[in-house]
């Protein structure tokens, strides 16, 4: 291993691909995604030179704080969301008392497989204010909270946002199952021996141990968030007016429905910028030191 | 082997000489030929004529729905005739606010021919990717076919022409259902005031007073239209072009006035969630009393409702503006049709297929599906009677005082993106005048 590791030649022919891969298919975008953003550009003719302006503009522009305060709505509640109940269910699964865990395991990751446009009419339906089925459960409950789900401005995103936590979160279960399957068993049965409940075992010996399972949940449902796009293309069009839009809507009217490239790449240039500082946020708070078993 | 390779340059010297010979013999015939009368020489001349070569072009066009299906196909049927040795290649144009296009000229690989509209003018004319017609503007008389009417089609906002219309200037109407206002003793509004106490009537009997597909944004701009046209027949253009602002009283007492009645229940629940097929049903189904959509809708109405359904005029402030601004039409034409690709091998064989089918889909939509509004004349009888409705508006056509624009035809794609998100939020309810009047403002082109 030694003599291998000391062969520089081989080392930069093993990496020389993915790097390379990494390089066209990643690197040059962003580069070109910043670069871009300083013109003032419609995609087609050679652009000008404009220095900052674009992102002056970005921030005089009330659309790009509706659209990040969205983005962190939309990214909150899919990650608490997602990482909630997935976890409750992996623990519960995990545990070997529930019946039918097989069937469960598979009716969770279900909505995942799903494309998201069926999902997305899925729900369209089901947030329908006419006949809907979530009014009318509502309505069978006699609770009095009718509403029109996805025409009201405020509600909209967060009726949005939920239909990807409902979709995604069988991702996240099948994560954490696989991560609560590695944690060795002796250490929970150590800590039973010790008296301690299921729950504090959980919480006090298996979440801590599977910190870096949820390092990559929480990244993935953040930036997943921060970025989400399909979900309000399909479902409000960004609308009511702007009331679901996120930086990447942003970024696609301008680019696409504007015609103002440059100022879209600063819209994407900014969510770049927002996904890696909230990457490195997780990375420097959750899971800093390997964890071995 | 060596025999094998002898064989076959052997015989590839016979195919090219009996090539050669083949060739060398007209020569040769149409030499002698030549030596003789002038009249032999003409007729010569026309039995060797070689067929024209055959031509491929890429056309990249609207194929979707019987309505743009049939005047193709019809267009091409007659081209075959026209021009037996072009051949279209069709691509069917996507519905994507023109990005496929773009991303074609961007890539260097445009059809030779592509409807464009003023947004993909706009843009093309900066980079070079649609050919000036100007010069070919007389192909198969097509500027002189054209409407005065019409000739903002075809002449773009700089005097030049880049594309060959089919379409004439298209409007708003305002649909209602004839048997729901009988029923519910509801008269046909003439006033904001009448229009309210219609609203209010119809709620109370479940019936939705007007039916609008919201979750696309463009009716919306039409609906705030109807409104500000009238008091100010120049309607979005105007505020567009930066000579009004919407806090203008004429703009700002249209919103107010549409606000009251959307806070009134003039919209069904869920309205900018309503796509056409939903909002429509609605109508056909006699669940709404109104129904807004250009007069492309009236074949398909009355298909659905027979003798029950008519347009009405838009209802105004009072019976004085009412009656003063009755022909300030919402809607018009915008330059827009088939373009050629610059860098086309034939750019003329290019402009004459478009010219031609732009003619033959005119002549198609006037003859067979009962729609007079064509950029171009057409000089033959009609096939398909119009509905009522359609004849109704053909004699109004003459009375029309003024148009705006439809969504897509405005020029300025800011305002147009501003606009269009202003007024579906107006259409939940949930924003105030004064927070539409702010947005639309800080959109304006040198707004004041």
């Amino acid at each position: 291993m030694k003599k291998f590791l000391g062969n520089k030649t081989a080392i930069a022919i093993f990496t020389l691909p993915a790097l390379l891969l990494y390089t066209i298919m990643v690197f040059y975008p962003i580069m070109q995604t910043f670069f871009r953003s300083l013109y003032e550009w419609d995609g087609l003719t050679a652009g000008t030179f404009i220095w900052f302006d674009n992102y002056k503009n970005l921030f005089d522009d009330s659309v790009f704080y509706t659209s990040l305060y969205n983005g962190l709505i939309f990214a909150a509640i899919i990650t608490v969301t997602q990482i909630g109940i997935a976890s409750i269910l992996a623990f519960v699964i995990a545990d070997g008392v529930v019946k039918g865990r097989r069937l469960l395991r598979i009716s969770y990751f279900i909505p995942v497989v799903l494309s998201i446009t069926v999902v997305c009419q899925l729900w369209l339906s089901i947030y329908n204010g006419q006949y809907g089925l979530m009014n009318k459960l509502f309505e069978i409950l006699g609770i009095h909270y009718q509403q029109d789900w996805l025409s009201s401005s405020k509600s909209a995103i967060i009726a949005v946002a939920f239909v990807n936590a409902w979709q995604y979160m069988g991702y996240h279960f099948a994560l954490i199952l696989a991560g609560v399957r590695s944690v060795p068993e002796q250490y929970m049965e150590a800590a039973r021996i010790d008296g301690a409940t299921k729950l504090q075992a959980i919480r006090k010996i298996m979440i801590p141990m599977m910190a870096e399972t949820y390092k990559f949940c929480l990244v993935f449902a953040v930036t997943g968030g921060l970025n989400a796009f399909a979900n309000m293309y399909i479902m409000t069009g960004g609308g009511p007016g702007t009331s679901t839009y996120t930086l990447t809507y942003l970024m696609y009217r301008s680019a696409f429905r504007v015609g103002e490239f440059g100022y879209g790449s600063a819209a994407a240039a900014m969510l770049v910028i927002e996904c890696l500082l909230a990457t490195l946020i997780i990375n420097r708070l959750v899971a800093r030191e390997r964890i071995t078993y | 082997m060596k025999k094998v390779a002898t064989a076959l340059a052997g015989l590839s010297l016979v195919f090219v000489s009996a090539c050669g010979s083949a060739g060398n013999n007209t020569d040769t015939a149409a030499k002698e030929t030549n030596a003789g009368s002038p009249a032999a020489t003409e007729a010569a001349a026309a039995t060797t004529a070689a067929p024209e070569k055959a031509v491929k072009l890429r056309i990249y066009a609207q194929y979707s729905d019987d309505d743009t299906k049939l005047p193709y196909d019809y267009a091409v049927a007659e081209l075959k005739k026209e021009m037996p040795n072009v051949e279209l290649e069709l691509e069917v144009q996507a519905q994507d606010d023109g990005q496929k296009l773009k991303t074609y000229a961007a890539t260097g690989n445009l059809p030779d021919i592509y409807q464009a509209g003023t947004d993909i003018i706009n843009t093309f004319k900066k980079s070079g990717n649609i050919l000036e017609l100007d010069k070919f503007a007389d192909l198969y008389d097509f500027k002189s076919k054209m409407y005065p009417s019409t000739m903002n089609t075809l002449i773009s906002e700089d005097g030049h022409i880049y594309a060959y219309p089919y379409a004439g200037n298209e409007f708003m109407l305002l649909y209602y259902n004839k048997e729901l206002f009988e029923k519910n003793n509801v008269k046909v509004p003439t006033t904001y005031d009448e229009l309210m106490t219609a609203v209010q009537t119809f709620n109370k009997a479940g019936i939705t007073p007007l039916s609008l597909f919201a979750k696309e944004k463009w009716p919306t701009v039409a609906l705030y239209d109807v409104f500000a046209t009238r008091t100010e027949p120049q309607g979005i253009l105007k505020l567009q072009s930066g000579g009004a602002s919407p806090s203008d009283p004429a703009y700002k007492q249209a919103t107010e006035e549409l606000y009251k009645l959307i806070q009134a229940g003039l919209l069904p629940k869920g309205a900018t969630n309503l796509n056409f097929d939903q909002a429509a049903s609605l109508f056909y189904e006699g669940k709404a009393a109104m129904f807004l959509n250009g007069q492309w809708e009236i074949a398909t109405s009355t298909e659905k409702l027979g003798d029950k359904v008519g347009w009405m005029y838009f209802p105004a402030a009072d019976a004085a503006s009412y009656e003063k601004n009755k022909y300030a039409f919402v809607g018009g034409g915008n330059p827009g049709g088939y373009a050629v690709n610059p860098d086309t091998k034939d750019p003329e064989l290019a402009a004459k297929v478009a010219a031609f089918i732009s003619l033959k889909y005119a002549e198609f939509k006037y003859t067979e599906r009962g729609n007079p509004m064509v950029a171009t004349k057409v000089d033959k009888p009609i096939v398909k009677e119009y509905p009522p409705m359609m004849k109704q508006l053909s004699e109004d056509i003459s009375k029309v005082t003024s148009t705006t624009a439809f969504d897509w035809g405005l020029s300025d794609a800011k305002f147009k993106a501003a606009i269009e998100d202003a007024t579906q939020v107006l259409m939940t309810g949930g924003y105030s005048v004064d927070e539409f009047i702010k947005d639309v403002t800080k959109a304006i082109p040198n707004g004041k």
